[in-house]
């Protein structure tokens, strides 16, 4: 007696997971995300820009660091990367200027940062880009 | 001869390079008529050197002609002794979506050698030795007034790194398996392609490799894979360490395929992973989906993660998303074009820290150890205004 194989739930797998895709691409367009450099480093910056050709630890691209909450921001506060180039303007960080594209190549580069995580990182650093 | 000399000067250019990580084709799952990873590597849950079976399907099945083995067959090796490389040399064009003009490069990518030494029937020593690969020198910020700080490593020797290193105990190729050592726990479609996102945002991206024991049972249409991992100790020299977040803990993966006399045949998994770092941790689980539908020959692969990071220095939790839906179409042996759809939500509370990505690939195989990649990727970020970026590469690759 031969038992035919089970059949494949593939055509629905599909279907449930391109629902659940779409549901879960929903969202609030509101922020309550901490400007923390803990929070901004090891949801941000870490797994976006300390990937091993860039800021990680073994590569340090241009002297920067990112691999850690203290490595990070002290590669980015020693070299100036958060201090606003112009005082009255809050954009005017380079770390800004660099995740923004403006003159310059983009940071990072690969996968570019949503608006709203920049717009973090500049709340963190007109907070006074403190390592809290 | 002549594909065969273009596939050796190819090589001959990509040995002055630098690595890629390597992992697996999940594609050829199925569409090759191997129904299980391990059929084809020596890895219980694929990736890495491939067996004796999976040369011999490089050249039978997937590629457009030549013999799949050592050296193109040339050389048998003993069979305690297994051995094999990695090479490729690849060309990108990036375009960022912002006022720099699009970037350009050639790099050499990848150069690991492989070598896997089996003691008995049952135990194996397997090392993993390349070049840390590196796309684009450092170029400065001048633009922004921060001036030029290259801090960049120059020579080959320290870019030396040992992704993968295992001591393993297999006594069959179906049945009960365990290893200890450095490589990724089982987790994931395990692509080879790390820009995906489900590699990248998973803890799995290029050189994130743990140190980790794992158990499990590879059967004919199931497999269980267990695993605990920890990072490179910090004391361990450069070529032994890791990137990423650092983390501890463990992961599972079931796999339970459907396989059969049916024209379609496939797989459905389930998969968890914990990760401790000394200030977020990450817990994570989903599901994967694979298809094949011989006659279209076309597969289908599907991945949906759900991720609840919890970063403890913040007080702040998040949850987050990321998926892979992609369809391969296999219209002529040696070669494999790809559509792929991928989500990353980064916190699913706000709806603007999403990403999608959009990805056409095709994959020639013209000789056996031959290979040739064009992918091209579309990413959109965040809101509707921000500005799409795009990438297009061409990968050249020989594997010995």
């Amino acid at each position: 007696m031969h038992n035919p194989p089970p059949m494949l739930p593939g055509p629905r797998l599909v279907l449930l997971a391109a629902a659940v895709a779409a549901l879960l691409g929903c969202g609030s367009a509101t922020d309550d995300r901490p400007a923390k450099w803990s929070f901004i480093s090891a949801s941000i910056t870490e797994p976006s820009c300390a990937t091993v050709n860039c800021h990680s630890a073994v590569a340090q691209k241009s002297g920067v660091d990112l691999h850690d909450r203290a490595t990070g921001w002290t590669s980015l506060t020693k070299y100036g990367f958060t201090t606003l180039a112009d005082p009255n303007d809050p954009t005017s960080a380079p770390v800004l200027y660099l995740m923004r594209a403006r003159g310059s190549i983009r940071m990072p580069p690969d996968v570019p940062l949503p608006e709203a995580d920049i717009n973090l990182i500049q709340t963190w650093i007109n907070a006074g880009a403190n390592n809290d | 001869m002549r594909r065969l000399l273009l596939c050796l000067l190819v090589a001959g250019v990509g040995t002055v390079g630098f690595a890629r990580g390597a992992a697996a084709y999940p594609q050829f799952q199925f569409s090759s008529g191997t129904n299980k990873c391990s059929q084809c590597h020596f890895s219980p849950a694929g990736t890495g050197l491939i067996s004796s079976w999976g040369r011999s399907e490089s050249g039978d099945t997937i590629s457009m002609a030549g013999d799949g083995g050592f050296l193109h067959g040339a050389v048998t090796l003993p069979s305690w002794l297994a051995l094999g490389a990695d090479i490729r040399f690849a060309g990108v064009r990036n375009d960022d979506g912002g006022q720099a003009a699009p970037q350009s490069a050639w790099f050499p990518m990848q150069a690991d050698l492989y070598s896997r030494f089996a003691f008995s029937d049952a135990f194996s020593l397997y090392l993993e030795g390349g070049v840390r690969g590196e796309t684009r020198p450092s170029s400065g910020f001048a633009n922004t007034g921060i001036g030029n700080i290259n801090y960049d490593f120059s020579t080959v020797a320290d870019r030396f790194i040992t992704r993968e290193h295992y001591l393993m105990w297999r006594p069959s190729a179906t049945g009960p398996y365990a290893r200890v050592g450095r490589f990724f726990a089982p987790y994931g479609l395990r692509f080879v392609e790390h820009v995906y996102f489900v590699r990248r945002f998973t803890g799995y991206n290029l050189y994130e490799e743990t140190y980790t024991a794992s158990g499990g049972y590879v059967g004919d249409d199931w497999e269980l894979h267990l695993s605990a991992f920890t990072p490179p100790p910090s004391s361990f020299p450069d070529p032994l360490q890791s990137v990423g977040s650092r983390e501890s803990g463990g992961a599972a993966y079931y796999e339970k395929r459907f396989i059969g006399e049916s024209p379609v045949v496939g797989a459905v998994a389930v998969q968890a992973r914990i990760g401790v770092a000394s200030e977020e941790a990450r817990y994570q689980g989903g599901v994967i989906g694979k298809a094949w539908v011989e006659p279209a020959k076309l597969l289908f692969l599907g991945e949906a993660d759900l991720i609840r990071q919890q970063v403890t220095a913040a007080s702040f939790g998040q949850d987050q998303f990321v998926s892979y839906s992609g369809l391969s179409w296999f219209p002529i042996r040696g070669l494999m074009a790809s559509l792929a759809y991928e989500r990353f939500q980064e916190n699913m509370s706000v709806s603007t820290t999403g990403r999608n990505a959009y990805d056409l690939q095709i994959n020639v195989f013209p000789y056996a150890h031959c290979e040739a990649v064009l992918l091209g990727r579309l990413m959109t970020v965040g809101q509707a205004s921000q500005p799409a970026s795009n990438l297009l590469m061409l990968q050249l690759h020989y594997y010995l």
